[in-house]
């Protein structure tokens, strides 16, 4: 396959930021406990990465201490409406941010669970040690596999070709595997291995050196060999992909300059066209709201717009166009949506405008397999009841969530995963 | 003064630049080691009049309010015209690794700031740490990037206070003790210290349009004491900042730091641990002084270690500069960023996912294997194709290009000959004997895959040497510096 100059230059004049899985027997020991799922069950993480608000994304509008904690941000009960006029009161205490009237809408339909207080115990403020916590599922945040790598070297790595993958610049850590490479797509159309345009017959000479020298063996463990299987596997796969998704045909309009929809139309075009594709991870950054989430055009606050209200209105647009996506390709009993974050801002706002780190937040879950409701208790604002930082405390462990979504949707026994037991947290059958 | 071998020269240049020319390695051998390291740090001394009259006739960044002349692609094509043609790599090399460490991008923040902080790194690279980071701190770009212009008494952001530790000097543990560095109580006191710290545009009929001048409004700091580290009084940003960059907390990141960006990365082995502690000592017994950290490294049997060899995954930037460096291929950056080419260094990079002045957060890009996935890697080998198959017939056009008359240079008569030539070029590059045959088989092949042998004309070198440049930036050796 050729691309031409002006291709070249025309692609990385502008960078698109936006990933796929392939079992590698070879990459290490093979003899552990293989479970070949012939499920159709699929599983979707969106993680909003920066440190979501979530206080102003499921907000506790009955609580006068969010009103005097947060005077510049909070929405009063009066501007819990949507575009449409319609509140969006979801409970006597509890509304969604204004901006997620798609969202609202799932949720009056019963396919969304809101998780409150979602966190774990001696919370991190910094976004990445935190990141690493949720990642590996360890809060002690010492590296090594991913939640989802793990899952994937149990109950992904013998299925043929793609079965799980990243849409974006770089592999989460979840998706970090001891036995199995995960494949990341930043752009379909870049993703293949090009030859020389002005010789296109001496492509298959190419390939074959290159191919040749990709399934050397180095040392396992080293930088040689990681790079090695990555590059093997992602021109193998780049074949695959690119046959399978050109299949692909939709009526549903993404909403365009959403890089979150972008992503998940991606996303799409992977489930949609290859079977055994069902672990999909997609990622929108933006989050770490320190200043200006809300704009104050001459000191006049404005919480319809601004930086929180964009991000969360992408999520509530692209969710909805994707749900619609798998409704129509008759994929919507099959798929399950998982939203996190590494954390959630403090309570009381600072005075630029934004809120600094903060601890548990709301996690949301989506899908029609999903218990529509409000799960975990309200994290309480009450001056005695924060910590030193003046955070929030957990009241539902993150591992509680994921071990959920193992058990119960994704059919694998949580605790080899996650190192532990944990409660069910209800919002699955 | 005794030689150092090719090998290790390269591999110096490699590391504290982008790569060069067999010449330039030699040079280098020459010198011995510490010769040929002071030679690349005592930049001052090398005459870059080349690169001067580059950026003289190509550019007028003078006025960031002009943005036909100052815009992100121009400060981008100042930077890579910078990296291309430098005959002071390590000042490039150096600049880029601040660049990182202090990790600001244009997401959030004023190109005019990315670029007077682009000036700032390169003043103070080799600096005072405690003056590097004042100097970074007082900056507008961070004064932006971090929210301290809107860190105010009374409700503090805490954005920069967090950062400042965590990612900027000492680590959220030490690097050797793995001790807790500090509290979220020393988080808000210092983000107190730092209050009222703001930027003043320059004044109207100031010519320089650059002149942006740090300043502390006095109604916006809060003069109350602070406890920070368990001592109390009223701390300026200032006084945190020397507090800071005394520690030997500061000491051992910034000495891995600099090691894990130059050298190799470390592990929690006692052994390895021994070797931060002996060059953050260096740090401590010098003032601070990051070239002495940064010398003591470059000098140590560790540096020049095989541990050290191909220890590093290539950055993007890195990648990028440094083909066209090893080959002698052209970047003619032209006089202005126009399509079609001129700004193609720092495209191309971004295409790899290294966007300068767009690092993705405040901890900057991260090393090794970070950079290696299905997609960059398929990019890499998208962008190996690309700068192989760059012909031209004008190579005075803006643009990459790998001239016809280049590679004839540097085609020998037999295919033998031309893979060893290349794989010394393009590294020096150590690969096993059956890849090695399989890349002389592949010179020697027609398009149905009969042999044909190998003959230097300009048919084969435009075909079959472009292809060997193609397949040899493929290989996974290439991907290591």
């Amino acid at each position: 396959m050729a691309i031409t100059r002006r291709q070249f230059i025309k692609q990385s004049a502008g960078i698109a930021s936006v990933g796929i899985f392939m079992p590698r027997v070879w990459l290490g020991d093979a003899s552990g406990q293989e479970r070949l799922s012939n499920s159709r069950r699929k599983l979707v993480v969106i993680q909003l990465a920066g440190g979501n608000d979530g206080l102003n994304t499921v907000i506790p509008y009955s609580d006068s201490r969010y009103y005097s904690l947060r005077p510049a941000l909070s929405f009063k009960q009066t501007e819990l409406k949507d575009e449409l006029n319609r509140p969006t009161m979801i409970s006597n205490e509890l509304a969604l941010h204004p901006a997620m009237k798609e969202i609202k809408d799932l949720y009056d339909a019963g396919r969304v669970a809101i998780v409150n207080g979602v966190g774990y115990p001696q919370p991190n403020l910094s976004h990445f040690l935190s990141m690493d916590v949720w990642h590996t599922a360890n809060p002690s945040g010492v590296g090594g596999a991913g939640w989802l790598g793990k899952y994937a070297d149990i109950a992904l790595i013998g299925k043929q070709g793609i079965s799980a993958a990243s849409i974006g610049g770089a592999l989460p850590k979840s998706l970090f595997a001891n036995r199995s490479v995960i494949p990341n797509i930043q752009d379909f159309a870049f993703y293949n291995f090009v030859g020389d345009p002005g010789y296109p017959g001496d492509y298959g000479n190419q390939l074959n050196v290159f191919t040749a020298a990709a399934a050397r063996g180095f040392d396992l463990g080293t930088f040689q060999s990681a790079i090695n299987s990555t590059s093997f596997d992602a021109v193998k796969g780049a074949q695959q992909l690119q046959a399978s998704v050109a299949g692909y045909s939709s009526s549903v309009t993404y909403p365009p300059e959403n890089p979150l929809a972008a992503a998940l139309k991606m996303a799409s075009r992977i489930i949609t066209t290859i079977p055994d594709a069902s672990l999909l991870y997609v990622t929108l950054g933006g989050f770490d709201t320190h200043s200006d989430q809300i704009d104050h055009p001459g000191g006049q606050a404005n919480k319809l717009t601004g930086q929180h209200a964009s991000l969360v209105r992408w999520f509530s647009q692209a969710v909805k166009a994707f749900y619609d996506d798998m409704t129509e390709h008759g994929m919507a009993d099959d798929v399950v949506i998982m939203e996190w974050s590494e954390f959630g801002r403090r309570p009381e706002e600072n005075a630029s405008f934004g809120t600094d780190h903060g601890t548990a937040n709301p996690m949301f879950v989506i899908g029609n397999p999903v218990r529509g409701g409000i799960y975990g208790g309200q994290p309480s604002l009450n001056p005695v009841d924060l910590d030193a930082a003046g955070n929030i405390k957990f009241t539902v462990d993150f591992r509680s969530v994921y071990a959920t979504v193992l058990d119960r949707w994704l059919e694998t026994d949580s605790q080899g995963i996650l190192g532990g037991r944990f409660e069910n947290a209800g919002f699955l059958v | 003064m005794t030689n150092i071998a090719y090998d290790e020269a390269a591999h110096l240049l490699r590391r504290l630049g982008f790569g060069g020319p067999p010449e330039e390695i030699s040079d280098l051998a020459s010198r011995g080691r510490e010769g040929a390291v002071d030679y690349l740090m005592d930049f001052s001394q090398i005459d870059n009049g080349g690169m001067d009259r580059l950026l003289a006739a190509g550019f007028d960044l003078s006025n960031p309010d002009d943005p036909a002349k100052f815009n992100l692609e121009e400060i981008q094509r100042w930077w890579f015209t910078r990296m291309a043609h430098t005959r002071r790599q390590f000042e490039e090399k150096i600049t880029l690794f601040w660049h990182n460490h202090f990790a600001t991008a244009v997401s959030k923040v004023n190109e005019r700031f990315m670029f007077i902080q682009n000036q700032t790194l390169r003043n103070h690279a080799l600096d005072r740490f405690d003056t590097l980071l004042l100097n970074v701190a007082q900056d507008p770009a961070m004064l932006f990037w971090l929210d301290g212009v809107t860190n105010v008494r009374g409700n503090p952001n805490e954005n920069w206070a967090r950062e400042l530790q965590e990612l900027f000097s000492m680590g959220i543990v030490d690097a050797v003790t793995e001790e807790q560095n500090y509290t979220e109580s020393d988080v808000k006191e210092i983000a107190r210290a730092f209050t009222g710290w703001t930027v003043r545009p320059p004044g109207r009929t100031d010519t320089n349009r650059l002149n942006y001048q740090f300043a502390i409004d006095p109604n916006q700091h809060d003069e109350g004491l602070k406890t920070v580290y368990g001592q109390t009084a009223n701390f300026s940003g200032q006084d945190i900042v020397t507090i800071i960059a005394a520690k030997p907390a500061t000491a051992r990141f910034i000495a891995k730091k600099l090691f894990e960006a130059f050298a190799y990365p470390l592990t929690s082995s006692s052994a390895d641990k021994a070797a931060i502690d002996k060059f953050a000592n260096v740090y401590m017994t010098s003032g601070h002084s990051i070239k002495s950290v940064a010398r003591a490294i470059f000098t140590s049997d560790e540096f020049f270690s095989s541990r050290a060899m191909f220890a590093l995954v290539k950055s993007p930037i890195e990648l990028v500069v440094g083909s066209v460096r090893m080959l002698g291929a052209i970047y003619n950056p032209g006089t202005l960023q126009r399509p079609g080419g001129s700004n193609i260094l720092a495209d191309a990079s971004s295409f790899l996912n290294q966007q300068a002045y767009n690092p993705p957060d405040v901890a900057g890009w991260r090393p090794n294997l970070a950079w290696v996935n299905t997609s960059t890697m398929l990019n890499r080998f998208t962008y190996a194709d690309f700068f192989a198959s760059s012909r031209t017939a004008n190579p005075n056009a803006p643009g990459l290009w790998l001239t016809h008359d280049q590679l004839k240079k540097l085609t020998k008569g037999s295919a033998k000959k031309t893979v060893s030539k290349f794989l010394e070029l393009l590294g020096p590059l150590s690969v096993d004997a059956a890849t090695v045959r399989k890349l002389r088989d592949y010179l020697q092949v027609n398009d149905g895959g009969d042999v044909v042998g190998f003959s230097p004309d300009d048919r084969t070198i435009d075909q079959k040497v472009r292809g060997l440049v193609h397949l040899i930036m493929c290989l996974t050796e290439f991907q290591l510096c």
